[in-house]
This record gives structure tokens, C-alpha cells and sequence, in this order.
């Protein structure tokens, strides 16, 4: 495993007296997939938020060495993070190519004065752009509707449009936020399938919060438990599901005195 | 795209259809009370288009359109006037206008986009009501200061500079003979096509695409790529630029009104152009081409409506009632009608061509 794509050391986060994200240390290895769990509450959209830059934070995030402090959501964006939402955020009343387009804004060569005079330039690059944004719709089955408006897409394909869009961004970490909320049995394991499929097709590294244990605990390589907002457990799957304080914060804490209980697989 | 040749022939007819509104404007429209209606729906149009990059596109709420309008034509009418002076005060020309209108339109762009830019800072951190009274706060200053800055008061100082642009009976000329009125049919005709060109281009490009996301969600536009902040104070200077222009030719227009006043820029005129944004649509650009030729027709219409026998006969009797407030009430129920029948405007966001639909597929062949 080579080095680490996203470092946190000592972060915190603290809104008014309520203390989101206390302290938390941890690295995931570049080309992983990183599994970052707990209960409800427990800070992990918070620590997405901080990584991309929605709130400042306390302590240090690196990206590649390079730190994420006081940066601008729209330049760590920029610099090759992307991110879906827990809640779906697309821009609604825009269509499915307008969407995946607006991800261009930082590759789109022609500026506004080229833009305004619809130079070679312009056309040129907008070409690039839609070929580029279909090319990412049909790889997640989006084409046929790419000039349907956002908000007429079901479920499903809301979120899948909602990756591409953070894909065209061309990042080097995606941080998926509850991909697997809503889903069934079946489409949880084909989710499986399509994260790993994004992280070698793309060479990415990929972190995943998420409830659904069949999700995490199938794909994840390394996982990363918060519990009101401190670290609790760290470690491949196989030891997480069996840490008495995971199962005490998910199960509750007479788990601890029961026989010995797994996560599902 | 375009081929160049086909490009360079429609700037041509455009330039040709100018020149010979210009030649036979006065003939097709003799009266010249409908002559300045004309006019004046064409300045609005160009307001309307303005506005609609804040109000519509960038989903900003800006209620002090109508100061960024008066920077332009306060700007306008001091740069026209001089040059007009120092040409000798020849007869106002088509010929000679193409000395005075291009730098007083610039000039007047400029500085309503550097007033723009001033109050776009604030956009960053004020959203909605907020936002809106530091726009109108801005136009009230602009109002206020040269309202109550009367010439010849005081003989130095920043007072006595504002002085100069006359105080609340108006500028009308370095030495009072009227503001230089240069902006014949070509100036409004071509500042209209020049402004739908703009508004549409920038509508249908990435930054219009960016500033539309970001209108619908500013976290999730941030967390692709989008800068907030450049996008709205870009958005703010473009649109007080439009204003500066639309200010600079209501000013220049020809047989207008020939001083410009500080109480031509009051809540009334931002009212009416938020009005003719809405009424056509926030964010589309056929819209506020038809909520400016609307607005100003229903004013003028009710203007004209007084001056007939019966409305007048009937305001002796009443002399407490008030015509102009009559336009509110116009407006009122225009607004409720429209609100019910169509609640995102005459056109919503959309256009009357389907332009829009054409690009993508050229993009797939």
C-alpha cells in the first residue's frame, strides 16, 4: 500500500457547546477503500464536511501532504476531492448533463470573455465537456435521460447522477456519503460492485460512511469507528466486527455481556 | 457553430437594421410622445435584462437596481455633455454621436460596475431580505447625497464636487443648456441587441451554468468546483454594468427628458424593474425582454389614461386621488393574476426559442 491520500491528525470540531468531532486521528492509505462508521450522531458527515472544506476545523487534514486548512470548499474541490450528500444535492431544476457540467467549471478553458464573444475556443470546449459528461452518464447507465430535468429521476439514478457529477470533478479521493441509504438487499451487493469498480477504473481512493454493514463490511479494506464524535475502533473488517466497544455502540451495552456477536458479513 | 462568414453577416444586418431605425425612426413613428414610449421600453428592456443576471440567474435579491441605473446616467450625462462642449457644440449628429456615445457609455459601465462590485461584496455573506436592504440602502445613499447636496452651498470639498451634479433640480450640462442627447435609435435600438446577445450568451455558457447551480445549491456547487464568491460578485459588476448602460442611454436619449434628477432613481424605478423580472420570468431572458416592453407600455398607458377628459373632470372632483398610485394597483393585480396562473412568470426560466435543446445534440453527432 503506498502512502497516505487523506491524513487527519487531532481534529476537532465543536458547534457552540456540542463537540461534533473530538480529536480524531486517522489515515487512509491512497487506492483504498475506507470505511468510516458509527451511530447516528457520531460526527461522520461532520468529518466529510471539514474535509471539504464546508467548516473550518481544529488540528491538521492533509491531502497528499498538502494541507487542507483554511481552504476554500470550491479549491479543495479543485484540488481533487469530491463528494456525494447523506441528502441528495443536485442542482434540481437543471438537467442531468447541466449538472454533471457544472463539475467542469475548474477544467473549462474558455473564460467568461470568450464565453461572451462564443469564440472557437468556446465551442470547442463545450464539445469536450458534453462528450466528456456523456461519456460518465452512460457509464452509470444516465444517458437516455441526460437532458431530463434532475429532480424527474427516481431515487437510484439521483444518486448515481450525483457520483458522476462528483466524478467528472476527475478526483483523486471520493468521499461517498451513505451511498447505500434506500437500497435493497440486491442493489446493496451491486453497490459493492460499482465502488470497487470506481476505485480501479478510476485509481482513486474512495471513503465511505455508511449504516448498511453488508455495505462496509463487504468492501471496505479499512474501517474507521466514531462514536460521539471520538474514535473508538480502527481496523480491517474482520477486527471491527468483533470489537466490544463497536458492538457496544451500535447493539447497546448489554451486547458486552451476551455471547459473542458479529456484525453480518 | 457559426460559420464566421454567417457571423459577420448578421452583424451587419444588425448593424444595417441600426442605422436605418436611426435614418427613418421619425418617420415610422411621427409622434414623438410615442417615439420617447419606444424609447424608454427600450431603455427598460435593457434594465430588465440587467437585473435579471442578480434577481434571476444568480437568485440574488437585489432591490437597488435603480441606484446602479442613476450612477450610469449621472456618468453618462457629465461625459456626453463635456465632449459635446468641447466638439463646439455642434448640432447633435448621428455622425457626431459616435464620438460621444461610445466613451460615455463605456465610462457610464464602469463606474456602475465598480459601484457593483462594492456592493456585490457584501452578497457573499447576505442572502436574501438581508442582501436586499444593503441594495436598496445603496441606492438610497445615491439618491440621498446628491439630493442633499445643493451647487454653489459650499466651495470645497467632497460636498461641493457632488454639488456639482446639481443637487436635487438635477444635472443638466457643464453650463446648464440640457444634458448632450445623443442616443438616437441606433444607440437604444443597437444597446438592446448588444444586451439580449450578452444576457443569452451568458445564460447558455459554463459561468451562467455555474452561477444557475449555484443558485440552486451553494455547499453542493462549492463542492464541485464552484467559487462563490467569484461567481456572485462577477454576477453583481455584470449586472450594475447593464444597469450603467441602460442609465447611460435613458440619459442620452434623444428627445428625453434633458437634466438627470436624483429623484428619477428612487425605490419606484427598482420596484418597476424587479417587476418587469418577475413578470417575465426570474432567469429567463425572453421574459425580461417582455416585462420591460410591458411595464413601460402599462405606465405609460395609465399616464395617457389621465389626460383624458373624463379621468380629469373626475380628479377635480376627487382631488385626493392619485393616478399614480393607480399603477401600483395595476401592478398588484397583474402580479396576483400572473401568480396564479403561471407562479414562476410569463416564461419560468425558459425561453420562446428551443434553442437550448439544439446545442446538445450538435454535441453527440
Amino acid at each position: 500500500m503506498s502512502g497516505g491520500a487523506l491524513k487527519l491528525e487531532h481534529v476537532s470540531k465543536r458547534f457552540g457547546g456540542l463537540k461534533a468531532v473530538s480529536n480524531v486521528t486517522f489515515e487512509v492509505p491512497a487506492s483504498s477503500i475506507f470505511g468510516l462508521i458509527g451511530p447516528n450522531g457520531a460526527g461522520k458527515t461532520t468529518v466529510f464536511n471539514l474535509v471539504t472544506g464546508v467548516y473550518d476545523f481544529e488540528g491538521k487534514i492533509s491531502f497528499f501532504d498538502k494541507s487542507l486548512s483554511g481552504k476554500k470548499a470550491s479549491h479543495i474541490a479543485k484540488m481533487g476531492i469530491a463528494r456525494t450528500f447523506q441528502n441528495i444535492r443536485l442542482f434540481q431544476s437543471m438537467t442531468v448533463i447541466e449538472n454533471v457540467l457544472v463539475a467542469c467549471e475548474n477544467t473549462r478553458r474558455a473564460h467568461l470573455g470568450a464565453s461572451l464573444m462564443r469564440s472557437p475556443l468556446f465551442f470547442q470546449d463545450e464539445a469536450n465537456m458534453r462528450k466528456e459528461a456523456l461519456r460518465l452518464l452512460s457509464i452509470f447507465k444516465l444517458d437516455a435521460m441526460a437532458d431530463e430535468v434532475s429532480t424527474s429521476l427516481s431515487y437510484g439514478n439521483q444518486r448515481r447522477l450525483e457520483i458522476a457529477r462528483a466524478m467528472m470533478l476527475k478526483p483523486k479521493l471520493l468521499l461517498l456519503d451513505e451511498p447505500a441509504a434506500g437500497m435493497n438487499y440486491g442493489e446493496a451487493e451491486g453497490l459493492k460492485d460499482q465502488i470497487r469498480w470506481l476505485r480501479d477504473e478510476f485509481k482513486i481512493t474512495v471513503i465511505l460512511v455508511e449504516h448498511n454493514m453488508q455495505v462496509v463490511m463487504g468492501v471496505c479494506e479499512d474501517i474507521h469507528v466514531l462514536d460521539h464524535g471520538e474514535t473508538i475502533a480502527h481496523g480491517p473488517p474482520s477486527t471491527i466486527r468483533k470489537d466490544p466497544k463497536v458492538l457496544a455502540a451500535y447493539l447497546g451495552e448489554e451486547a458486552e455481556e451476551d455471547e459473542p456477536v458479529e456484525l453480518p458479513a | 457553430m457559426m460559420a464566421w462568414y454567417k457571423r459577420a453577416g448578421v452583424s451587419v444586418a444588425l448593424l444595417g437594421v441600426c442605422i436605418v431605425l436611426e435614418l427613418t425612426f421619425h418617420l415610422i413613428v411621427p409622434d414623438t410622445a410615442y417615439r420617447n414610449l419606444i424609447q424608454l421600453a427600450l431603455v427598460n428592456v435593457v434594465v430588465a435584462l440587467s437585473l435579471n443576471v442578480i434577481n434571476g440567474m444568480a437568485g440574488q435579491f437585489s432591490i437597488g437596481h435603480a441606484g446602479f441605473i442613476g450612477v450610469g446616467a449621472y456618468t453618462a450625462a457629465i461625459i456626453a455633455s463635456n465632449i459635446h462642449k468641447s466638439l463646439g457644440e455642434r448640432a447633435e449628429t448621428f455622425q457626431n454621436s459616435f464620438l460621444v456615445m461610445p466613451p460615455a457609455i463605456i465610462a457610464a459601465a464602469l463606474v456602475a460596475g465598480a459601484f457593483g462590485f462594492l456592493v456585490g461584496l457584501p452578497s457573499l455573506r447576505l442572502k436574501g431580505d438581508y442582501l436586499a436592504i444593503v441594495t436598496l440602502g445603496f441606492a438610497e445613499i445615491f439618491r440621498l447625497v446628491i439630493m442633499t447636496s445643493p451647487p454653489g452651498v459650499e466651495t470645497g470639498g467632497i460636498r461641493a464636487t457632488i454639488g456639482q451634479l446639481g443637487g436635487p433640480q438635477g444635472y443638466s450640462g457643464p453650463d446648464r443648456y440640457g444634458v448632450a442627447q445623443y442616443a438616437g435609435p441606433f444607440w437604444l435600438f443597437g444597446g438592446v441587441i448588444v444586451a439580449t446577445i450578452i444576457a443569452w450568451r451568458l445564460k447558455f455558457c459554463g459561468w451562467g451554468r455555474a452561477l444557475r447551480a449555484l443558485r440552486e445549491d451553494e455547499i453542493a456547487a462549492a463542492a464541485v468546483g464552484v467559487d462563490p464568491t467569484r461567481y456572485k460578485v462577477t454576477s453583481f459588476v455584470i449586472a450594475a454594468m447593464g444597469a450603467g448602460v441602460a442609465g447611460a442611454m435613458w440619459a442620452c436619449m434623444r428627445d428625453g427628458n434633458p437634466s438627470v434628477q436624483p429623484d428619477q432613481f428612487n425605490f419606484a424605478l427598482s420596484f418597476d424593474a424587479i417587476t418587469m423580472v418577475i413578470l417575465g420570468g426570474s432567469g429567463s431572458v425572453s421574459g425580461a425582454i417582455m416585462g420591460g416592453l410591458f411595464v413601460t407600455i402599462t405606465v405609460k398607458m395609465i399616464e395617457q389614461l389621465q389626460r383624458l377628459d373624463v379621468i380629469e373632470a373626475w380628479k377635480v372632483q376627487h382631488p385626493d386621488f392619485d393616478l399614480n398610485a393607480l399603477r401600483m394597483v395595476v401592478y398588484a393585480v397583474v402580479l396576483i393574476i400572473l401568480m396564479i396562473m403561471r407562479p414562476a412568470g410569463v416564461f419560468g426560466e425558459n425561453e420562446v426559442t428551443r434553442f437550448r435543446k439544439r446545442e446538445p445534440a450538435q454535441a453527440k453527432a
